[in-house]
């Protein structure tokens, strides 16, 4: 299955697609194509194509590209070029995207001889699903594209060995066992490497044989089990009370597959003061960006997790009981949701506990992201998908798209803003097209929420070009494009339970076979908490409005 | 001023991204010398950088798919010392030596 949109030095590739086997899916915009191609990846662990032709075909793709490069997805885009005796002469429709992508791709080729096709594409694929997964571009210029060759089948690639590969020493295990012996106060972070190893079994019986205060980034949602008593859940910016303490105060901080990216960490400068750092990462580019590490550990974690957990097995640990007390205890539990948001988190409350235990919640960027991460507890290790590193906006829609085409049985809820869902609206017709059954919600502010929340907390209200109180009707949009829609009030998430009434909204919603659209209207003020405000420390969190 | 040495596969785009990780860091780069070694291709580069930027860069040099081998070390040369060292394969070398004022493609 593929993902793209036509255009002039494309064609040809359309013209042979026709009838060759591949599924193609048209979206509406190239950059609705690149993120559907990101959602099919992002549940299903396998490169996500996507087609676009040359110049603006392949501008357009940039930021799904870059999305995939800063979250780890395999990406494989194919675009067309001018003809080969054009490059370089500003032709109609040219644009060096070889060039414009070099800094956020793992690998590229501009293909030079049809010989080589076969080839190019099977490093291309290589390289996008090797390692720490990321996007390729192959850009073909059209006269490769009309031409013949006589095909000799897929062709294979062998990468070059480097020797000077960096990977864990064996006896890494004795030094972490060391480390863990000494501490009194260990955690564990687990991040996205941990999904993408696939190595999820064994990171719970390792979990679950440390038995520490355990917590994850947005991309490592779904990786530990929700219900374990050690998890504390999402950390970070908008994480919670008990993660961020206990990532604040440990004295020894395990990171499994996780960039310790400026959200995480809040100012680096101030984070995990007393923190020893142990950090399994397949990248050694990721390792040391925010603050060195005492001990790397380079490597899968499906290598490096069960070689360490069968040397745990063995190994006499201290009793971290004290310390799991106070970090997983009732102090640190979340406050109930309260102020302006109450409403809106029982709307995602009463949505999340009615969705069966397989679904897919993909969530776009800005305050229903966060609330939306706050919420979901998937058990599943791909049941959370958003734009966490890149932070694009506009990527729900056509992510959900891909993701409900990668899993035609399962339930995928698409949680956008009103600020979001207009980045990408036209995908609208690509679900009618389909008939695909997403559900689709809109928490609805009339604000760039996030945006507007930070200039209220720091900019003095200064509400500056974030009003969209003048936003189209959008049960009337979905309508246009034949997809039933519906509104429901921050009333009517008041009452708790909620009235039999809402009750059935809410399930008959989800439980349509067909696509449907959800409009929740929130308070224009309502905002995220808890908040590690920029350049703060993690400790230094904001639990409501002043 | 630190010198880095970089062993790499000469495919389309290596050289590139070994500068990219360079440029998007705003780093001036007074020197840069490419040319053939032995089996591989080699880079020498003249950074201004503090000692966290040579781990991250180092790294993320290594993270390159076609990059073999990364080496990092305090230069006690000036970039017109190394423009004017002796190369092998001086006869195809490209260098660029910003810090002499002059940009020289020797063929």
């Amino acid at each position: 299955m593929v993902f793209g949109y036509p255009g002039g030095a494309i064609m040809p590739l359309y013209d042979a697609l026709d009838g060759s086997g591949v599924r193609h899916i048209l979206t509406r915009h190239e950059q609705g194509a690149v993120f559907a191609a990101e959602g099919y990846a992002r549940v299903t662990g396998k490169a996500g194509v996507a087609i676009a032709t040359s110049g603006p075909g392949a501008t357009n793709l940039v930021t799904g590209i870059a999305d995939a490069k800063m979250d780890s997805v395999p990406l494989v885009c194919i675009t067309g070029q001018v003809r080969s005796p054009l490059i370089g002469s500003d032709a109609f429709q040219e644009t060096d995207v070889f060039g414009m992508t070099l800094s956020m791709t793992k690998w590229s080729r501009l293909v030079k001889s049809i010989d080589e096709i076969p080839a190019v594409i099977a490093e291309g694929f290589y390289w996008a699903c090797s390692g720490r997964p990321g996007p390729v571009v192959i850009d073909i210029p059209t006269d490769m594209l009309k031409a013949s060759v006589e095909f000799s089948g897929p062709a294979k690639f062998t990468p070059h060995a480097r020797t000077a590969d960096a990977k864990a020493e064996p006896a890494f295990t004795d030094t972490v066992i060391a480390l863990l012996q000494q501490s009194k106060k260990p955690v564990v972070l687990v991040g996205a490497g941990a999904k993408l190893s696939g190595a999820i079994d064994e990171l719970r019986r390792l979990l679950d044989r440390l038995n520490i205060p355990t917590f994850a980034t947005v991309h490592g949602l779904g990786a530990v089990d929700p219900e374990a008593p050690y998890y504390l859940g999402m950390v970070g910016m908008h994480g919670t009370r008990a993660a961020n303490m206990a990532l604040h105060e440990n004295d020894l901080l395990l990171v499994l597959g996780a960039r310790l990216d400026d959200r995480v960490t809040g100012d680096p400068s101030r984070f995990a003061p007393d923190s020893k750092i142990v950090h399994f990462e397949i990248d050694p580019g990721q390792l040391d960006r925010v603050r060195a590490c005492e001990l790397p550990i380079i490597g899968d974690l499906a290598e490096t997790i069960p070689a360490f957990d069968a040397e745990l097995n063995h190994a006499h640990l201290p009793d971290w009981s004290q310390w799991r007390a106070i970090a997983c205890g009732p102090d640190r539990s979340e406050l109930d949701p309260r102020g302006l948001a109450q409403p809106t988190i029982r709307f995602l409350d009463e949505l999340f506990s009615r969705l069966p235990k397989d679904s897919v919640v993909v969530a776009d960027v800005g305050q229903h992201q966060m609330w939306a991460a706050q919420r979901y507890h998937s058990d599943c290790p791909r049941g959370f998908v958003t734009s966490g590193g890149l932070g694009a906006m506009g990527f729900a829609l056509p992510a959900a798209i891909g993701i409900q085409l990668a899993k035609p049985e399962t339930t995928v809820l698409c949680v956008s803003g009103d600020g979001g869902i207009q980045m990408n609206i036209q995908e609208l017709a690509t679900v009618r097209r389909l008939g695909l059954p997403v559900k689709m919600v809109i928490i609805d502010n009339k604000y760039l929420g996030m945006v507007r929340q930070w200039q209220q907390l720091f900019y003095q209200r200064n509400y500056a070009e974030t009003d969209l109180s003048d936003n189209p009707d959008f049960v009337e949009i979905a309508k246009a494009y034949r997809i039933h829609a519906q509104r429901l009030n921050e009333d009517q998430m008041r009452q708790y339970p909620v009235s039999q009434e809402t009750a059935d909204e809410i399930d008959r919603f989800l439980k349509s076979s067909e696509p449907e659209l959800l409009v929740f209207d929130c308070h224009p003020e309502a905002n995220v908490y808890p908040m590690v405000p920029a350049g703060a420390a993690l400790s230094e969190m904001l639990y409501e409005e002043e | 001023m630190h010198t880095f040495h970089i062993r790499y596969r000469n495919t389309q785009g290596t050289l590139m991204r070994i500068l990219n990780a360079a440029s998007r860091r705003a780093l001036d780069m007074p020197l840069v010398q490419a040319e053939p070694s032995e089996s591989d291709h080699a880079v020498t580069l003249m950074l201004e950088v503090n000692a966290k930027q040579v781990g991250q860069l180092s790294r993320d040099w290594y993270a390159i798919v076609d990059v073999v081998h990364v080496q990092a070390g305090i230069s006690t040369q000036t970039p017109g010392d190394l423009t004017h060292k002796s190369s092998p394969y001086r006869a195809s070398a490209a260098v660029m030596a910003a810090g002499a004022g002059t940009q020289q493609a020797l063929a």
